[in-house]
């Protein structure tokens, strides 16, 4: 079922690439294509993040005040002429302390994600108000820009540093206990807990993974803009949970996929683009993005209806 | 399973050939096409920019393509843009950056795209771009600095050189923004009768005006005169005034001179209005790309007017 499903978001993108393909000259080039998949790269990871949270039953609204965050902390580090290792493992560990807070109230603390992260989204946000004065930081070196305007080959660097991401969250999603611990914990959780896995450990652990991977976008993010912005990162929840969603990760917990998600990201990010050199008006392609996401997510409680019934 | 090909399949071809109609890029031959990428479509002053830019385009027998990020402060949503409508071989790029330094990574590869690039209204961060080696062929826009020495020179004017001044400023690190204030603390500056009580960000919006003043109101109920960075930012104000019951005891200077505020000034509810010309500058952008294009000679700047509204000349 699961693979059903799957399958099924892997075809909507093939179709949706086929139509564009016929649509506009412009959009099966190598160049566009490398263009869609560094442009998707930032969405896709948050993404990962976002889909061990959903998949454990929980949601995660702070990401974007976290990649706001990390990145104007990251800012400020290399502004101080902080060696560029230094200033990334404080980027990173910033990341992981804001999703520990986040996992701590809602693990220990019993309080529902939904609030938790409410709340974190906005003392995040105010944070990176706060510490830059609400002013971008901006012009770094070549070094660190890298990062977003290398090349290996003709593959751009986000493009790869999102693979090796998730390949690596693959793994640990489906190779490890705590992997495996996460879905059983969305699945049901009461029972996990009385086969005595630490449930409220790992479940921390959750939204710590959430954090790191806000924080290694927020990396990105920064170097592409060549800048940090307090304001930046805003509705990046929406997109992150659309990306999650449309790759068929349920809401309730225990079902989907990390292959799915990036499907789900690559999905929005062609739509984004194809609709762009169609010249299509950003009104209405407000409507058509709005639109895949409720039409995924109606898809995907019909395909469950039927497989129980 | 079926049924998502299916679904998928119609909804992108529905949506895609609706919208199509409007015309692909590029597709009148030898006719060329300049991209116009606005900060955001859901503000007026940017809709009437599209209305010149859209006037000029026809005009010349140019194909206009006309986008913007959902958000106006979406930097990265604008580089995006940039980035897809460079892949459809644009011959001009027309932009009003969302950032004045984010959008020079974007004009990087305008630039190795060999597009020429138009500026409008918001300059870029001149280190920033000769940092990255991104040139504008011409900057097209009014001067926000002289804009705020307008209405603090009007404001000194109609106080008679004494007042308590509240300022609504934008999003900081706005270009925009910071010009208008600079230019209006310079035009205050030398009347000392004129004091600056409090200063905060509005972002722009309306109902952050609205908030943010009612807040400064209590905390200075003595302030008689605000200089909002943004005509919605002082409609913002003007509803918290009359929520205060304080109507037409406090002068609103405001910038921009949309429809509204020349309506509240007209009826005596605001003070002032900064005009600027945002047609003008959509219509003078396309101009210069299409000189651009064709090989001619154009300024790097180019200046579009300022006009003060007052009772007197608004309509």
């Amino acid at each position: 079922m699961n693979r059903a499903r799957q399958f099924g978001t892997l075809i909507g993108l093939v179709a949706l690439c086929f139509v564009l393909w016929i649509l506009t000259p412009y959009f099966l080039t190598v160049s566009n294509l490398l263009n869609v998949a560094e442009q998707t790269s930032i969405n896709a990871i948050v993404a990962v993040g976002m889909t061990f949270v959903i998949l454990s039953g929980g949601i995660d609204l702070s990401v974007g005040s976290i990649v706001a965050l990390t990145g104007v902390i990251l800012g400020m580090a290399l502004r101080d002429a902080q060696p560029l290792a230094l200033a990334l493992t404080l980027t990173l560990a910033v990341g992981v302390i804001c999703g520990a807070a986040n996992g701590l109230l809602v693990s220990h603390g019993g309080l529902p994600p939904f609030i938790v992260t409410l709340g974190t989204m906005s003392i995040a946000r105010g944070a990176a108000l706060l510490v830059t004065e609400g002013r971008p930081i901006s012009g770094f070196a070549p070094s660190f820009r890298v990062l977003a305007t290398g090349r290996i080959g003709f593959v751009p660097a986000p493009v790869i540093i999102t693979a090796a991401v998730y390949v690596f969250a693959h793994l640990v999603l489906t190779r490890t206990t705590f992997g495996r611990y996460v879905y059983a914990i969305g699945g049901n959780e009461e029972a996990t807990r009385l086969s005595g896995v630490a449930v409220r450990f790992h479940k921390a652990m959750i939204y710590v993974v959430s954090g790191l991977m806000s924080a290694v976008a927020a990396v990105i993010l920064t170097a592409r803009l060549n800048s940090a912005q307090p304001i930046a990162g805003m509705m990046y929840e929406l997109d992150a949970i659309a990306a999650t969603v449309i790759g068929g990760t349920s809401l309730m917990g225990g079902e989907g996929t990390l292959a799915g998600t990036l499907v789900g990201a690559l999905i929005m990010g062609v739509l984004r683009n194809g609709l762009n050199l169609l010249g299509v008006s950003s009104f209405l392609q407000q409507i058509v993005i709005g639109g895949v996401i409720v039409v995924a997510v109606l898809l995907d409680t019909v395909l469950k209806r039927k497989h129980r019934a | 399973m079926r049924k998502t090909r299916y679904a998928l399949i119609l909804i992108a071809a529905t949506a895609m050939m609706s919208c199509n109609r409007g015309g692909a890029v590029g597709e009148a031959p030898g006719k060329p096409t300049i991209a116009l990428v606005l900060k955001t479509l859901n503000h007026p002053y940017f809709v009437d920019m599209r209305r010149g830019a859209q006037e000029a385009a026809d005009r010349l027998g140019v194909t206009l393509q006309v986008q913007a990020a959902e958000r106006e402060i979406d930097v990265e949503k604008q580089m995006q843009i940039v980035e897809n409508l460079i892949q459809t071989g644009i011959q001009a790029l027309a932009i009003t950056p969302s950032g004045s330094r984010e959008i020079v990574s974007a004009l990087v590869k305008a630039r190795d795209a060999k597009v020429p690039i138009v500026v409008v209204d918001t300059r870029l961060d001149a280190k920033a771009a000769a940092d990255a080696g991104v040139h504008a062929e011409t900057f097209v826009g009014s001067d926000n600095y002289e804009g705020g020495r307008l209405a603090g020179e009007y404001l000194v004017k109609a106080t008679g050189g004494k007042a308590r001044v509240a300022i609504l400023e934008g999003i900081p690190g706005h270009e925009t923004g910071d010009s208008r204030l600079r230019g209006f603390r310079e035009a205050v500056k030398d009347a000392t009768g004129v004091t600056i009580v409090a200063s905060q960000p509005a972002n722009w919006e309306r109902d952050q005006g609205f908030n943010v003043f009612q807040n400064m109101l209590q905390a200075h109920p003595d302030i008689d005169s605000v200089f909002a960075c943004s005509d919605l930012m002082a409609l913002g104000a003007l509803e918290a005034i009359s929520a205060a019951h304080r109507t037409g005891s406090i002068k609103v200077v405001g910038f921009d001179a949309l429809d509204d505020a020349k309506k509240a000034i007209a009826e005596g509810t605001m003070a002032a209005s900064v005009a600027q010309f945002p047609a003008e500058m959509g219509r003078a952008a396309i101009e210069s790309a299409v000189k651009v294009i064709r090989g001619e000679k154009i300024p790097a700047d180019i200046k579009v007017k300022l006009e003060l509204v007052t009772r007197d000349n608004a309509k």
